[in-house]
């Protein structure tokens, strides 16, 4: 069993005082007067493994590195302007980078508000607002499941995809179909070389870069009707410059996805899906000159059952396929010398669980997942074969969740 | 005779459905809004009045009954998508979620003497103070 640092657990405390004091400044402040300036939080701790792979460590034993903490503020300046932050505790193994974290900052201006229509802008660093699950995707008890499916949410890719420090916009419009939300950003990520590794590997020495992501997504839901669909579109460029000594070489990359998702509402029972197309082109950076051009698809659809007042399950299918086009992995596999094997070429989930709320604001989650393939996992651009050893594994987690 | 059963089937049934009242802070100058408006003012997309007045919203909790019954039928929607809302907004910055009282009682105290207050109660001969909101479709 894996158990935080000593540094990690001084952080840990200093984030659970922060905690604390805001559930007193919360408790303190009463009625009216706390409505200029909110404070909230939330704080969780779980247990997960994942034997046979480098998904949370390399030891195959039950780790404790699953952790989210976080606690934000919303400051209402005047009547359109708003600043909002909140600084977040992550600890998910080798899923993302750990640590303390500003998660988002920024400025929310209401440029126009009335019953049709509102449109704000927000500048700053800002969640990435165009998925179902992006904006939240740290917040526990705002997910079907503790591990998203890694189709769409590839925890590799969080640290870039989770925001961006920009310029966004939100406009939701009343409509005789029902309303429509339209969002729009553009921005980038800073990238640490310990993200960069976590994306490129350990072999990756040089600087990897964000230039720019650029994303619209348009969410309506109909009127009279328990549906709500969405379309998002993303462009982004990246940029790497090698070290004097490195495994890899200059290079650039674009990643473009398109997606779409919907969910249905009913009283008992809940269904979410998305579907994701994702084009990766990369130039040189495995080599001078090196050119490639692909296409991979995923999607996911969960569905929640309330099987008792306060209990949920889940029943979650994700499949994932790295090239459309080659769907069994054995074209990438024959690419490698057949050093690779087909299964870092898909990666499909089942995922049952069940979800436990002890008050309105304490909940106990409990999944296990069977997986087929290793495509998404560590790491994106160089197969861990030391690592991930079996096509056939599985994972379970448990989470105890509190938020205010 | 099937039409008269039919009838009385939807008056039975719509008075059954409207068991709660929206009422806002008596200065409010609506006297009714759409299932979109009123959908708009608790997903807290809607900001102020037409006159200007900031909009307060109050809720009672997820598991009381008037909420639950406020929810479906005046807003057709279930609580959890209405938790899902204000957690979103609430932990990615978006904006604020309603103020929870802990009663109807408190409710009915607080919607009467807050400026640009909204709020729900059981259906009731009892509303002095408080404005009654129609809510069409």
């Amino acid at each position: 069993m894996n158990y935080p640092s000593l540094k990690s657990f001084v952080l840990r405390s200093k984030l659970c005082l922060l905690l604390l004091l805001g559930s007193v400044v919360q408790a303190q402040a009463e009625g009216l007067t706390a409505e200029k300036v909110r404070w909230h939080g939330f704080i969780s701790q779980g247990l997960i493994q994942a034997p046979e792979t480098n998904f949370v460590n390399l030891d195959d034993s039950i780790s404790a590195e699953l952790t989210d903490l976080g606690v934000n503020m919303s400051w209402a300046l005047t009547d359109n302007l708003r600043l909002a932050g909140q600084v977040v505790y992550l600890d998910g193994g080798r899923r993302y980078t750990k640590g303390t974290r500003l998660d988002y900052l920024f400025l929310d201006w209401t440029l126009h508000s009335d019953f049709d229509w509102r449109l704000d802008m927000f500048v700053g660093r800002f969640k990435n607002q165009h998925w179902l699950y992006s904006a939240t995707r740290d917040v526990p008890f705002t997910r079907n499941a503790i591990v998203l499916p890694q189709s769409v949410y590839f925890d590799s890719f969080r640290d870039i995809a989770v925001g961006s420090d920009g310029l966004a916009f939100k406009l939701t419009r009343n409509t005789s179909l029902g309303e429509v939300e339209l969002n729009w950003s553009w921005g980038a990520t800073n990238l640490s070389k310990e993200q960069s590794q976590i994306l490129l590997s350990q072999l990756a020495q040089g600087d990897a870069e964000q230039e720019y992501v650029h994303q619209a997504s348009l969410f309506w839901r109909p009127d009279q009707s328990a549906w709500q669909l969405g379309i998002s579109l993303l462009d982004s460029d990246f940029t790497y410059e090698k070290a004097e000594q490195d495994y890899y070489s200059d290079g650039a990359m674009t990643v473009q996805r398109v997606m779409f998702n919907g969910r249905y509402a009913a009283e008992f029972w809940e269904l979410s899906s998305e579907w994701v197309q994702e084009r990766l082109d990369i130039s040189d950076f495995y080599a001078p000159g090196f050119q490639r051009n692909s296409f991979s698809q995923g999607w996911y659809l969960q569905g929640r059952y309330n099987l008792l007042p306060k209990t949920w399950a889940l029943l979650s299918v994700d499949l994932f396929d790295l090239d459309k086009d080659d769907r069994s992995g054995r074209k990438f596999s024959e690419s490698t010398g057949g050093l690779v094997p087909a299964y870092f070429g898909y990666q499909d989930d089942l995922t049952l669980g069940i979800t436990y709320d002890f008050k309105d604001n304490l909940r106990l989650t409990m999944e296990h997942h069977w997986v087929k393939g290793t495509a998404r996992l560590a790491y994106p651009v160089m197969p861990d074969l030391q690592h991930n050893k079996s096509e056939y594994w599985q994972m379970w987690a448990m989470q105890l969740m509190y938020w205010f | 005779m099937k039409i008269k059963f039919v009838t009385a089937c939807v008056v039975l049934w719509t008075g059954y459905a409207s068991a709660t009242e929206v009422v806002t802070h008596p200065a409010v100058p609506m006297d009714q809004l759409t299932v979109t408006q009123l959908r708009g003012i608790y997903s807290m997309r809607q900001q102020n009045w037409p006159d200007g007045t900031a909009v307060r919203v109050f809720v009672l909790p997820a598991k009381n009954p008037i909420h639950q019954t406020f929810a479906k039928e005046k807003l057709q929607m279930f609580p959890y998508q209405l938790d899902r809302i204000w957690q979103k907004i609430t932990y990615s910055g978006l904006g604020a979620a309603p103020v929870v009282l802990t009663s109807e009682q408190q409710m009915r105290e607080m919607v009467a003497n807050t400026e640009g207050a909204i709020g729900y109660i059981e259906n009731s001969d009892e509303l002095s103070k408080l404005k009654v909101i129609r809510v069409t479709q």
